[in-house]
């Protein structure tokens, strides 16, 4: 039956916890305070250790918080990031995503730094400052930066936050034993969605969707052990799903991966999502890193990369090519269902569209087709942003039970 | 092999090969596409990534595989928004049967609901054909590609 806009708008028959109310995912004003609560307080990928081999190498990386920075490694071969952006006149530094740079000089007015964040140049210092300011008043911003679990480049916008070991927790001890081994991205693309971030997230956080992909459903679905794949939360609103064995031959032409991942059982896949929007997803015999850049409340930036072992032979890496282009690569079976599948909520949900309920409400004991990764990001969510997800505004008036 | 410039007829006839290949992808009559190519036809799509400093490789099918991705293509979700490849022929050397053929490419998306046309995509059609008797076959597409974010993506190859 359908129903009138009263019966639209009537509470779900859930508790508070198992919806939300779609204007977190179109409200501006949540948006930007995300940015403040959410993004410049966590620890975030910024990239890969393998993306800066030499001394002086740097990359370019838009901050979901807004900010821009800089990631380089020093010639004393530590990784630090800054912001990209001169202390002199906001001018941006370095303009390319990648380079060498041993100095970084501003096209401005060329004042220059040097990798560790020191402003080692300014032109005609003393006619222009006398003994008012001088390059040690002139240091670039620098951001904390850790490397780990797997050899990503995180950073930190908060001097205050936890480190990185502690932001993390057990959230990652599944694939503690598949990431010994140094590792290297050997594919990159961006993908620019009109919808919100934590529409992605979710969509790495639920297997429920896999009923949209063709492939999901032959491979896994149908094959024993799908259904007791096993959500975990974590604390930091991270969370996790149990491994299968996948059966890459049951779809037409497909076959068993030849080329294995340390420690991981043939056709085994492990997923972890960390907190605010990024996923760890290892299928024998890639891993793919999705880091989620929000650039407003219905845009979204996602940054694929995939990643095989550095110690990888050419014929090792042209098999993980291939399992990757398969179904993750940009004309892959499944990366385009995904991105199609969000696509669709953020026309569904833009802004100055009429609030809806978003429900996550499905419950069968945490495996694999029960909505409890998504109400887990939403809590933590919800402690973060000082709002409740079910009621944004506090306009709502929901009960506990309805 | 020393490269030579091809009769007028010979070019002519390999022009009309590569823009018969985006007609029939346009038109999604994949069995036209392959009937076009020779049986050790191979397809690869490429791109460089300057973020990590890598070429790379994003789809590499033989002709068989090729069948098998178009056979499986109604079994996916796509978006319905036709694509129309728009191939110009640069330069064609021949040297004996196999004639080396670079074109631009450009992609268009037009969409269902009003009928928006967008660029979606560019890059070149480095292509290998072979010319053995008065019908030319491809032998292998190389789909290079400068564009590296497609929105929310696409199966179909260009």
């Amino acid at each position: 039956m359908s129903r009138n806009a009263a019966e639209w708008m009537q509470q779900p028959k859930f508790p508070r916890s198992h919806f939300v109310d779609s204007r977190i995912y179109t409200d501006e004003a949540i948006f930007r305070e995300e940015q403040q609560k959410v993004f410049n307080k966590s620890w975030i990928i910024g990239c890969h250790e393998s993306e800066l081999p030499g001394a002086f190498d740097y990359r370019t990386f838009h901050h979901p918080g807004g900010t821009p920075l800089i990631i380089v490694r020093g010639d004393d071969n530590v990784v630090r990031s800054f912001y990209n952006v001169c202390p002199h006149r906001g001018n941006t530094l370095l303009y390319d995503p990648v380079g060498n740079a041993k100095r970084i000089t501003c096209i401005f007015h060329s004042w220059s730094f040097d990798t560790k964040g020191n402003c080692v140049d300014i032109t005609r210092e003393e006619q222009g400052f006398q003994k008012r300011f001088c390059k040690a008043d002139a240091g670039l911003r620098e951001v904390r930066t850790e490397i780990g679990f797997g050899g990503f480049v995180w950073v930190n916008l908060d001097d205050g936050a936890c480190t990185l070991k502690e932001y993390i927790g057990d959230a990652l001890g599944m694939l503690e034993g598949h990431m010994s081994m140094p590792l290297e991205v050997f594919h990159y693309h961006k993908a620019v969605v009109h919808t919100n971030y934590k529409l992605w997230h979710d969509t790495n956080s639920e297997f429920y969707h896999d009923y949209m992909h063709y492939f999901n459903r032959v491979t896994g679905m149908l094959q024993p052990g799908y259904f007791e794949r096993k959500y975990t939360g974590y604390a930091n609103g991270h969370a996790s799903v149990g491994s299968m064995t996948i059966k890459y031959d049951a779809y037409e032409g497909g076959k068993e991966r030849g080329v294995g991942w340390p420690g991981l059982a043939p056709g085994g896949w492990i997923l972890i999502d960390i907190f605010p929007a990024m996923t760890y997803n290892l299928r024998t015999s890639v891993l793919r890193m999705d880091t989620s850049i929000p650039l407003g409340p219905n845009k979204l930036l996602v940054e694929f990369r995939g990643l095989g072992l550095k110690s990888d032979t050419p014929e090792q890496r042209a098999e993980r090519v291939r399992d990757h282009n398969t179904i993750w690569g940009p004309f892959g079976r499944n990366l385009h269902e995904d991105l199609l599948g969000v696509h669709g909520q953020g026309r569904a949900m833009r802004p100055g569209s009429e609030a809806t309920w978003v429900l996550h409400g499905r419950e069968e004991n945490m495996t694999i087709h029960d909505e409890g990764g998504m109400r887990h990001f939403y809590a933590e969510w919800s402690k973060r942003m000082e709002r409740e997800a079910y009621d944004p505004h506090g306009d709502r008036h929901v009960s506990e039970v309805p | 092999m020393e490269s030579a410039a091809p009769t007028p007829a010979t070019r002519i006839a390999i022009e009309e090969l590569i823009y018969r290949t985006c007609l029939a992808l346009d038109e999604k009559n994949f069995k036209a596409y392959l009937d076009l190519c020779d049986d050790d036809f191979r397809y690869t799509i490429t791109a460089h990534s300057p973020e990590i400093r890598k070429d790379m490789i994003w789809l590499d099918h033989d002709k068989a595989g090729m069948q098998l991705l178009f056979a499986n293509l109604p079994r996916h979700i796509s978006d319905h928004s036709p694509l129309t490849r728009h191939a110009i022929v640069f330069t064609v050397d021949h040297a004996g049967e196999l004639t080396q053929v670079v074109s631009a490419l450009q992609v268009f998306k037009t969409t269902l609901d009003g009928g928006v046309t967008e660029l979606f995509a560019i890059g070149r059609y480095l292509d290998t054909v072979r010319v053995d008797g008065t019908i030319p076959k491809l032998t292998k597409r190389v789909v290079k590609l400068e564009t590296r974010q497609f929105g929310f993506g696409n199966h179909i190859p260009f």
